[in-house]
């Protein structure tokens, strides 16, 4: 079953085409990459998924039209950067506890239980200790796997990640998207994973979208990734190097 | 002691006191909204819309809290629809807003046949003149306000943290900022009489920062801020009685104090 359908998707701002007439379709429990050069609209596309931002065309999530308000089913979105005010007094448990399923949050249902669902959340995506930090005080990785446990605390069927390791060191990278390969095998998660670092398309992706305004391509990572679609998607400056070390498992 | 008894034993203190300790607790619970979305500006522009209400009230000679308040929120509601249909910033929006209603206010007074005293009553408040009915109006609005802003606590501070994350985790984000713009509306208009349009801001705002620069939680935040609110309520008004100083200002004062004393912390922690 398709997790994801797009058919004509069309984004226009100020009569310029952001995204132009692009379709496909996303098999349930894949994890695709969107790849392609800074301002080909991977971010406004996802946003257009999502409903951020107004759109032409139609898009279903597992069958069923959706059109960017409530969905029938839950999904997760880690952004680009999150913007949010360093100083705000938040704890980690506060801001997951705001979206806890409602049998948790009730006024009277004891706060240990939430407690327990939160630490239980946390301890997913390896962040158990950071339940009491104030949430301006993360660093990039650990916001991201807060962010994470945030994305998936209502148990989304999809996940949408936007650049979601950029400015994290490599260690922390590569925890990130073990994890992220960790819940897509266990939870069979379908991930939609837009990315700038094709070693990592090469390693996580099932399939590969690539898109400058329009869609240019799209298949499997070593069907499609050859040096003419990259260099035809980045320009003539990039190639394709894959690296024979770190196969995943 | 025997001052005190005294004091508390007349009616309109009485009366004074339990709006202060109100206003205290409403207007810092607000508040936090207003300074964590950084929307100091967008509750000046609705003070001094509530201003534009009055003079239309007193031209139409109906009654002046009403026109206030519905003049507030129809400015409040406009300003959000202009945000939302234009791609003007939020800050020029509301500053066409803030000046239009001041001058529409004050060309209104000048078609006003005779004069009006009890405008400075709303200009600079005068807490020690809160009838029996203000008083029911205050509380009875004040805990509806608080009884809505804790039922939706969670999607008006998922709001408050991320829009966008608000809005995919299946918010309605366009309906929850609406009905804050209206809270922020009322209980600006309903502190009038005690704060007065000029100041009423500054009981949104500062008890609510001073909050901010000691809490640690959200939990801390709220009841810090509503604390100081409080305090500045009862003393502001213990201090503007003895000193026989005007209301509002002092009440303010007391809490901008109390702002400067929150800023010590990092001094005290080293």
């Amino acid at each position: 079953m398709n997790a994801l359908s797009v058919e004509n998707l069309c984004v226009k701002i100020n009569n310029i085409h952001l995204i132009e007439n692009i379709t496909f379709s996303i098999e349930e429990g894949s994890i695709v990459a969107i790849i392609g050069p800074n301002g080909a609209g991977k971010t406004t596309l996802v946003k257009a998924i999502l409903g951020l931002i107004p759109s032409i065309g139609s898009i279903s999530i597992f069958g069923i039209p959706f059109s960017g308000k409530k969905s029938h089913i839950n999904i997760g979105y880690v952004p680009q950067r999150l913007e949010f005010d360093r100083t705000f007094p938040l704890t980690v448990s506060e801001l997951l506890s705001f979206t806890i399923p409602p049998i948790f949050s009730f006024p009277f249902i004891n706060k240990r239980q939430e407690k327990t669902y939160i630490y239980r959340l946390l301890e997913t995506v390896g962040a158990q200790d950071l339940a009491d930090r104030s949430i301006g005080s993360l660093s990039g990785g650990e916001l991201q796997r807060v962010m994470i446990a945030k994305a998936i605390v209502n148990e989304p069927k999809i996940l949408f990640l936007d650049e979601p390791a950029s400015g994290v060191d490599i260690e922390g990278q590569e925890r990130f998207y073990d994890l992220i390969m960790r819940l897509n095998k266990e939870k069979g998660l379908t991930v939609i994973l837009i990315s700038h670092d094709l070693n990592i398309v090469f390693r996580f992706a099932d399939n590969v979208l690539c898109i400058n305004r329009k869609l240019i391509c799209s298949g499997k990572p070593a069907e499609m990734l050859t040096d003419e679609v990259i260099k035809s998607v980045y320009g003539e400056m990039m190639g394709a190097y894959i690296h024979s070390c770190h196969e995943h498992d | 002691m025997n001052m005190l008894s005294e004091f508390l034993s007349y009616p309109f203190i009485q009366r004074a006191l339990l709006a202060s300790v109100m206003v205290g607790i409403l207007c810092p619970f607000v508040g936090n909204f207003v300074v964590l979305r950084r929307m100091s500006f967008f509750s000046d522009a609705i003070s001094h819309s509530a201003f534009a209400g009055l003079a239309a009230g007193m031209l139409l000679g109906i009654d002046l809290s009403l026109s206030s308040i519905v003049v507030a929120i129809l400015i409040a509601f406009l300003i959000a629809f202009l945000s939302e249909k234009t791609t003007l910033s939020h800050d020029t929006i509301i500053g066409i807003a803030f000046s239009g209603a001041i001058a529409a206010g004050m060309l209104i007074i000048g078609m006003l046949k005779s004069y009006r005293a009890d405008i400075f009553t709303f200009l600079f408040g005068d807490i020690l003149a809160i009838t029996t009915i203000d008083l029911f109006l205050i509380f009875v609005v004040g805990a509806l306000t608080i009884a809505t802003l804790l039922t939706f606590l969670k999607p008006f501070l998922q709001i408050t943290f991320n829009r966008d994350l608000a809005y995919v985790e299946g918010i309605n984000v366009r309906f929850f900022e609406y009905l804050l713009f209206f809270i922020i509306a009322v209980v600006v208009t309903i502190s009038l009489k005690i704060i007065g349009i000029i100041l009423v801001t500054s009981l949104l705002i500062v008890p609510a920062a001073a909050a901010k620069n000691l809490a640690s939680n959200m939990k801390g935040l709220f009841n810090l801020s509503c604390l100081f609110g409080v305090i500045s309520g009862i003393v502001g008004l213990m201090a503007s009685v003895y000193f026989n100083t005007p209301s509002g200002p002092t009440i303010v004062l007391v809490s901008i104090g109390i702002f400067f004393l929150t800023l010590l912390k990092p001094i005290i922690r080293k």
